[in-house]
């Protein structure tokens, strides 16, 4: 197979286009046809006379990849074979108009590269001559097919296509003014990029030049026609940019046509292509590329300019809905271009473009038309390299010096760059000249004329000052390469003024300077008039100069004669000659010259003002000086240059100076030049301490803070502004410098969109920050405002800034409590927090939490701060009321559930029931446990205290209790309806928490006073917190007289819910009698300790009403109780009554003379009477009297009758020997009583037996006694009987008594 | 017709790689490139980032990070990236230098100054293809969640560009159509190889 491909690649070639002409597929098409493209085109190309033929029946393929090959084919086959054109073009020609875009595209760019080999052949005659006229022929045809495509509308890629030709024949038909006047052997035979059609010899029939210059211009002016109103409007925007691309194309590439473009590129009217809306800022970015690829700087800024001023700019004519992005856009462009337009050309060196060949033409080009701008007669440069460095400073220069623009400019630059190409160009000149109106031409006549020195010796007025700087400025960097060299090499420095200075630039063209000036003399009237500018001028200039040189080197004379002047510069210009590159010779030369004459200034701060006090002095306003040399690298001279430019003239020559001076810090290396910059650093700062008291800091501040930011990374310049800060922060105003700097990184943080140094900064921004707080926590006094300050003003608060606040705000929750002691520092941080609370709603919640984490802090000190804080100052802040009423609910639900006292409430459960042995009865103790505390009077903490150790292990998780619900008791004061909350909680809370509650509620209770609130929860308790509600009542009611509201609650309670008569005492003082003698049994029936508390608040009263019983009423009270009646037990009642006589105080003897005195009359008697009446006795005996008439009363009250009441009675007369009221009984009932009481007998006998009584006694008396003779026998042997066994019987009774006293009482 | 995507940001880290990979795993025939003159990766602070020349594998910053800091770079998002973009890619690659790559159809930038500088840099080359190449800025700001947004506006971009016939003829509406939808602002700007 191989072999048979080999023998016969025809055979192998037909078989190929067959299979790819039968194929239906594409993919099974394109493979053979680039297979056999393969044979016939490199491997045997005699095969194409057979297959070209065949190839071209392609064209009619169905399938447009196919068609596309087909013309990328003929491209490669015309390109080696010129005889095939004819029979291939007509089929470029018809793809031109293909529907497929893509084909059209490829036949063009197939097109021009055949165009343009074509061409070059024909130009160079490579062809035979049968072939030549041919092949140029029909690439004529497809040119003129080409161009309706490119001027008219169509597919739009097709279209840019189309441009790009056009462009490439203009280009081609065209001088290249860079090219070398011969062809030269093109390298590699590819076409080259060198060609111009400058080489062609005249006398080619088949080339006019002329016809072909005038058919580029032609074509440009339609080029330029499209881009003019009203037909831009018509033209997508793909198909602008690409005209604009093109044009600045050949701008560049042909600085003859420069003139011509640059005003369509400047007046391109943004309204016109308006109406299209969003894509406006595109397209103007894409003009302002374009200009600045041209690198008419400062023209392009000025077209800028011109957008921006355009009325109704963009955004207003079309509502945008991206204008506010439009809007920054612009800004953005305008602000950065001055900058950006010296930063591409950095970035354009690095790239290393300087090595091109023709790259350098072009950007010679571009800076000679920004140059002749000012002046055309400047344009020639000797030195393209140097005027490209300078140009940045150029631009900047030309927009501060000159306000004017327009077309003139425009035209004179141009003019200018025509010039600048001498002989080559001057067809163009005159093409241009011709076309220009009158009036144009006028104006630029005018316009140059203030180039003209006003008078010839002292050159420029104040007026035009700005003006010649700008020449100047471009003059020097011209010849500043040149310059060196004479300084260096001769120590001439001999003066160049500036406009001889030109001459002789025009002499080094490769032009006869006649030409030249002949040139200049029609049409720039300036020129010669500078020429002849006189020595004194130029020897002036030398002096301004020679400052560095020392006056005594030799100082070749300037002659007033032109000649004298370019043979002079030429001498100069061979030197320059001399190194190829003369920008890259300007380091060393200087640095040359520097140490040949200053090698001892140390500075260069020195330099320049030695050297400039040295320029005034030579009273020269010469400022023809290069001033503007200022080359740029003269960042440092930048400074100096800006200040200076407010003193005017003088101005120049110093800042001429200050070109010359940066080559004096080219030696030192990295570590030096940092070494410097921070001590200038250092010393500004310090300079800062001393600004401080003279006052006007503020101005300052921006600017050292900026400096800070600036500074290059390898120092800390930043730290250094941080001490100078910290210092004193107070004196050295720290806060505003801080903020400044803060805002400053803030600003980049923002900015950047780098994302390398946007978080950079903002971690710059966050340590300094934090250094900064850290330091004013450490050094400041706590009550010093300036933290809180700071933090509520700088830009943004970092999350470690927060956290700070929080360890200020609540101490030892991370470390250890070091500084424990810090109890001001956090009343700091409280405050701190609140003002930003207030002050920076963003972050309101973050500040709040760390409020709130300190309300619950550990530390009882801190805790109260906080809480006074946020209950005082935050609660009442309406936006943030209701998330510190949900934490505080928060905390105090989860110490009731024991989620966060969980683990000590655990604890102390399992102490509990390990103490008490059996886990069960560990329930019933708590539940005991909890009674107890209900019995809480005023005083509940002694209460608690007296409660069983197992209360005491749990102090620590009471604590823990208050700990959490501080905050909540606390918010209760400030807003009484979250009490209810605690009582709902309450039931359910463990006991540590309940005696927490217990110890804040008195507190509370008495802040709050009986609100409604508090009213309608005493009216409603919730169940299980009846003992909480009694302690409240305690609370409201100590010390005062409850209101009528609370008595009216208290009783509906009791009526209604609660019958335990408890919740009465707090208010017993203040019910009326009748209700309260209704209640009294209850009382009784209450607990002894209650009771008791009952008992002296009854007695008390209260302040006004006096006390609401007597002592008296309440005995009777008591003694009107009916155990059965009432169910109240006996015992209850004794125990009241023993209560009521243990207060002696208040239950005098008067007093219950007074009780004795009423019960006695009542009927029936108190069961408990008797019992009283002994208790009376016992306590006060000298009532015995008294007793003993009570006595008698009973006697005839018939006290047997009352079984109980008579053994008392007995008891008591027998106690007190109330013999005679024995003596009053009926003799069966005093029988009864000496029996049952038989050591009564003896001394009653003994008593009766007293005559004055024996006589009054009655004889049945007697009988009982034995004192009659009735029944003698049986009286006296009784006697004897009974006193035989008196003793023990006596006893007997004695202790029955004590019995049934018992049993009674 | 299948286009020829390339992906530029300043360091061929973050956006472009991003970018790169959805494009990747989407089929689609990509590069990806920065235009600075180092890569540069944040480091501890502003003072220090880590600077990197264009060509340096991407496996060798990460063991590089990993070993000055990982907790650091790890919290950044550094390490992942890397580990990411040497999955991708071996190392990054610059743009000025890529002109033996070959012609691109479309060029994506990621940040205005990019944008510039790709446009510039194709001026600046010689036209000697006559082929049109599509250069789009979407401006994505240099963190990992937007570079995720970014590179599927990117993405989807591409998709309609490869699905257009012929993508010069309809950029004129491919473009503000997607400035409708995603309410982004884009330039774009065509050069031609």
């Amino acid at each position: 197979m191989v072999g048979v491909m080999a023998s016969c690649p025809r055979d192998k070639a037909l078989s190929l286009f067959n299979s790819a002409k039968f194929s239906i597929e594409i993919p099974s098409k394109l493979e053979p046809l680039r297979q056999l493209q393969e044979i016939v085109v490199y491997r045997d190309p005699t095969l194409l006379v057979e297959f070209v033929p065949h190839l071209m029946e392609l064209q009619s393929e169905h399938f447009s990849p196919i068609r596309k090959f087909l013309a990328e084919m003929i491209g490669e086959i015309g390109l080696k074979h010129r005889q095939f054109l004819p029979e291939m073009v007509p089929v470029l020609i018809s793809f031109l108009k293909d529907d497929t875009p893509a084909v059209a595209k490829q036949a063009i760019t197939t097109g021009t590269n055949l165009f343009r080999s074509t061409l070059e052949d024909v130009a160079l005659q490579a062809l035979p001559d049968s072939l030549r006229e041919s092949s140029w022929t029909c690439m004529l045809n497809f040119k003129e097919a080409v161009y309706p495509v490119a001027f008219q509308s169509g597919s739009e890629g097709v279209r840019s296509l189309a441009v790009r030709f056009v462009e490439a024949t203009i280009l081609l038909f065209t001088p290249d003014p860079n090219a070398s006047s011969r062809p030269v052997p093109p390298e590699g035979g590819g076409k080259s990029e060198g060609f111009s059609i400058s080489w062609i010899q005249g006398g080619l029939p088949l080339l006019a030049a002329a016809d072909l210059a005038l058919e580029a211009s032609k074509n440009l002016g339609m080029l330029l026609d499209l881009l003019r109103s009203p037909s831009v409007r018509g033209l997508p925007y793909s198909v602008i940019f690409v005209l604009i691309n093109s044009l600045s194309t050949i701008a560049r590439k042909r600085p003859a046509f420069f003139g011509r473009i640059l005003p369509v590129l400047l007046v391109l009217d943004p309204s016109t292509v308006v109406i299209k809306g969003a894509l406006v800022s595109n397209w103007r970015d894409r003009l302002v590329n374009a200009l600045k690829s041209l690198n008419a700087g400062d023209s392009s800024e000025r077209a800028l300019g011109q957008f921006d001023n355009v009325p109704g700019n963009l955004n207003h004519q079309t509502g945008d809905p991206h204008a506010p992005k439009d809007g920054t856009l612009s800004m953005h462009v305008s602000d950065a271009t001055p900058i950006d337009a010296g930063r591409k050309r950095s970035v354009a060196e690095d790239a290393g473009d300087l090595a091109h060949g023709d790259d350098i033409s072009g950007k010679r080009v571009r800076h000679v038309a920004l140059v002749s701008q000012e002046s055309p007669m400047q344009v020639i440069q000797p030195s393209p390299e140097k005027s490209q460095e300078s140009s940045p400073l150029n631009m900047a220069q030309s927009s501060t010096g000159d306000g004017e623009s327009g077309p003139v400019q425009q035209l004179v630059a141009m003019l200018g760059a025509l010039v600048a190409q001498g002989e080559s160009a001057v067809n163009s000149l005159e093409v241009l000249i011709t076309s220009i109106s009158s009036d144009l031409l006028a104006e630029v006549v005018i316009y140059n004329m203030r180039f003209l020195p006003s008078t010839r010796p002292s050159p420029e007025s104040g007026e035009e000052e700005t003006l010649t700087s700008c020449n100047i400025s471009f003059l020097i960097s011209n010849a500043s390469a040149e310059i060196k060299q004479l300084s260096g090499t001769e120590h001439t420095m001999s003066l160049l003024s500036a406009l001889p200075q030109i001459a002789s630039l025009l002499d080094m063209k490769p032009l006869p300077s006649s030409s030249s000036a002949d040139l200049t003399e029609e049409r720039k009237p300036p020129i010669p008039m500078d020429l002849s500018i006189p020595a004194s001028n130029t020897s002036t200039t030398d002096v301004a100069v020679l400052p560095r040189d020392a006056p005594a080197s030799s100082i070749v004379p300037i002659s007033d004669e032109e000649v004298n002047q370019l043979a002079v510069l030429e001498t100069i210009e061979v030197g320059a000659l001399q190194t190829g590159i003369p920008g890259l010779d300007d380091v060393p030369s200087v640095e040359e010259l520097k140490e040949a004459l200053d090698s001892s200034l140390s500075s260069s701060v020195d330099l320049v003002s030695g050297s400039s006090a040295k320029q005034e002095s030579s009273s020269d306003h010469m400022s023809y000086d290069k001033s503007e040399a200022l080359s740029p690298r003269a960042s440092s001279g930048d400074m100096s240059w800006a200040s200076s430019t407010a003193s005017a003239p003088i101005v120049l020559p110093s800042s001429y100076l200050l070109q010359k001076v940066p080559p004096l810090v080219v030696a030192l290396t990295d570590e030096q030049k940092d070494h410097i910059q921070k001590l200038a650093y250092v010393r500004i700062i310090e300079a800062y301490k001393q600004i401080a008291i003279a006052g006007g800091l503020n101005v300052r501040f921006s600017l050292l803070a900026y400096f800070g930011g600036e500074c290059p990374l390898e120092f800390d310049s930043l730290g250094l502004l941080q001490r100078h800060i910290l210092a004193d922060y107070l004196n050295h105003e720290g806060h505003e410098l801080t903020l400044h700097v803060l805002y400053r990184l803030y600003g980049e943080a923002e900015r950047e969109q780098d994302f390398v140094s946007s978080s950079s900064a903002s971690s710059t921004y966050e340590i300094f920050l934090l250094t900064v707080a850290e330091t004013l926590r450490d050094s400041l006094p706590a009550a010093d405002k300036s933290l809180s300050r700071l933090f509520g003003e700088v830009p943004y608060l970092p999350k470690q800034a927060l956290k700070m606040l929080e360890s200020l705000c609540s101490p030892g929750n991370g470390k250890d409590g070091k500084d424990l002691q810090a109890g001001d520092r956090v009343t700091q941080g409280l405050s701190a927090v609140w003002s930003l609370i207030l002050s920076r709603p963003p972050i309101r919640d973050l500040c709040l939490n760390i409020a709130l984490q300190s309300t619950v802090h550990h530390m009882e000190e801190v805790r109260m701060k906080a809480i006074r804080l946020v209950a005082n100052k935050l609660y009442p802040l309406s936006f943030i009321s209701q998330k510190i009423e949900n934490f505080a609910t928060e905390m105090l639900r989860s110490v009731v559930n024991g989620n966060a006292g969980g683990e000590s409430t655990n604890i102390d459960r399992s102490n509990l029931s390990g103490g008490q042995i059996d886990s069960t009865e560990g329930v019933p103790k708590g539940g005991q446990l909890l009674k107890e505390a209900g019995l809480a009077t005023a005083d509940i903490s002694s209460n608690i205290n007296d409660s069983s150790s197992a209360k005491t292990l749990s102090s620590s998780s009471i604590s823990e209790a208050q700990r959490c619900m501080s905050l909540f008791f606390a918010l209760c004061t400030k807003k009484r309806s979250l009490l209810r909350e605690i009582f709902l909680n309450y039931g359910s809370a463990p006991d540590a928490v309940k005696q927490a509650v217990h110890r804040h509620i008195p507190i509370l209770i008495r802040t709050i006073g009986s609100s409604p609130e508090l009213l309608s929860i005493l009216s409603d308790p919730p169940t299980g917190s009846e003992s909480l509600l009694m302690q409240v009542l305690h609370t409201l009611t100590d010390g005062t007289i409850p209101s009528p509201d609370l008595i009216y609650t208290v009783k509906r309670l009791y009526d209604s819910k609660l019958k335990d008569v408890g919740i009465l005492i707090p208010i017993v003082s203040s019910l009326p009698k009748d209700e309260l003698l209704s209640l009294f049994p209850q009382l009784v029936d209450l607990p002894l300790e209650k009771f008791k508390a009952a008992l002296v608040r009854i007695l008390k009263g209260s302040p006004n009403m006096g006390p609401v019983l007597t002592p008296a009423e309440v005995l009777i009270a008591i003694h009107e109780i009916d155990p059965e009646r009432d169910g109240i037990p006996l015992k209850k009642v004794t125990d009241a009554c023993s209560a009521c006589f243990e207060q002696r105080v208040v239950f005098t003897q008067q007093v219950l003379a007074k009780v004795l005195n009423q019960l006695v009359e009542q009927i029936p008697l108190p069961l408990l009477f008797m019992r009283t009446v002994i208790q009376t006795i016992g306590s006060f005996p000298a009532l015995v009297d008294f007793i003993m008439d009570i006595l008698s009363r009973l006697v005839s009250k018939q006290i047997w009758k009352y079984p109980k009441l008579w053994v008392g009675f007995l008891k008591c007369a027998f106690q007190t020997k109330s013999y005679n009221v024995l003596l009053q009984l009926p003799a069966a009932q005093l029988e009864n009583a000496l029996t049952r009481t038989p050591a009564l007998r003896q001394p009653l006998v003994a008593h009766a037996n007293q005559p004055n009584i024996r006589s009054s006694l009655p004889r049945s008396t007697l009988v009982v006694l034995g004192l009659a003779q009735d029944t003698q026998s049986s009286s006296q042997a009784q006697p004897s009987l009974s006193s035989a066994d008196a003793g023990t019987s006596n006893t007997q009774a004695l202790t029955d008594t004590t019995k049934e006293a018992k049993t009674v009482g | 017709m299948k286009l020829r995507h390339a992906m530029v940001c300043a360091s061929n880290q973050n956006r472009s790689m991003e970018a790169h990979a959805l494009l990747r795993r989407e089929g689609f025939d990509v590069s990806s490139y920065g235009t600075g003159a180092h890569v540069k990766l944040p480091g501890p602070s502003l003072r220090e980032p880590n600077v990197y020349e264009f060509g340096t594998p991407y496996k060798q910053m990460f063991d590089d990070l990993r070993r000055k800091d990982p907790e650091l770079y790890k919290r950044n998002g550094l390490l992942p990236m890397l580990k990411r973009n040497s999955s991708v890619k071996l190392a990054p690659q610059r743009w000025q230098e890529n002109a033996a790559d070959g012609s691109f159809d479309v060029v994506f930038s990621f940040e205005e100054r990019v944008f510039d500088m790709v446009v510039e840099d194709l001026h600046n080359r010689e036209h000697a293809l006559m082929k049109t190449v599509l250069v789009i800025n979407l401006d994505v700001k240099d963190n990992h969640e937007e570079a995720a947004v970014g590179a599927r506006l990117a993405l989807d971009l591409c998709k309609e560009l490869e699905a257009a016939e012929s993508w010069d003829d309809t950029i004129d509406e491919i473009v503000p159509a997607f400035e409708r939808q995603h309410r982004r602002k884009l330039l774009y700007s065509i050069s031609f190889y």
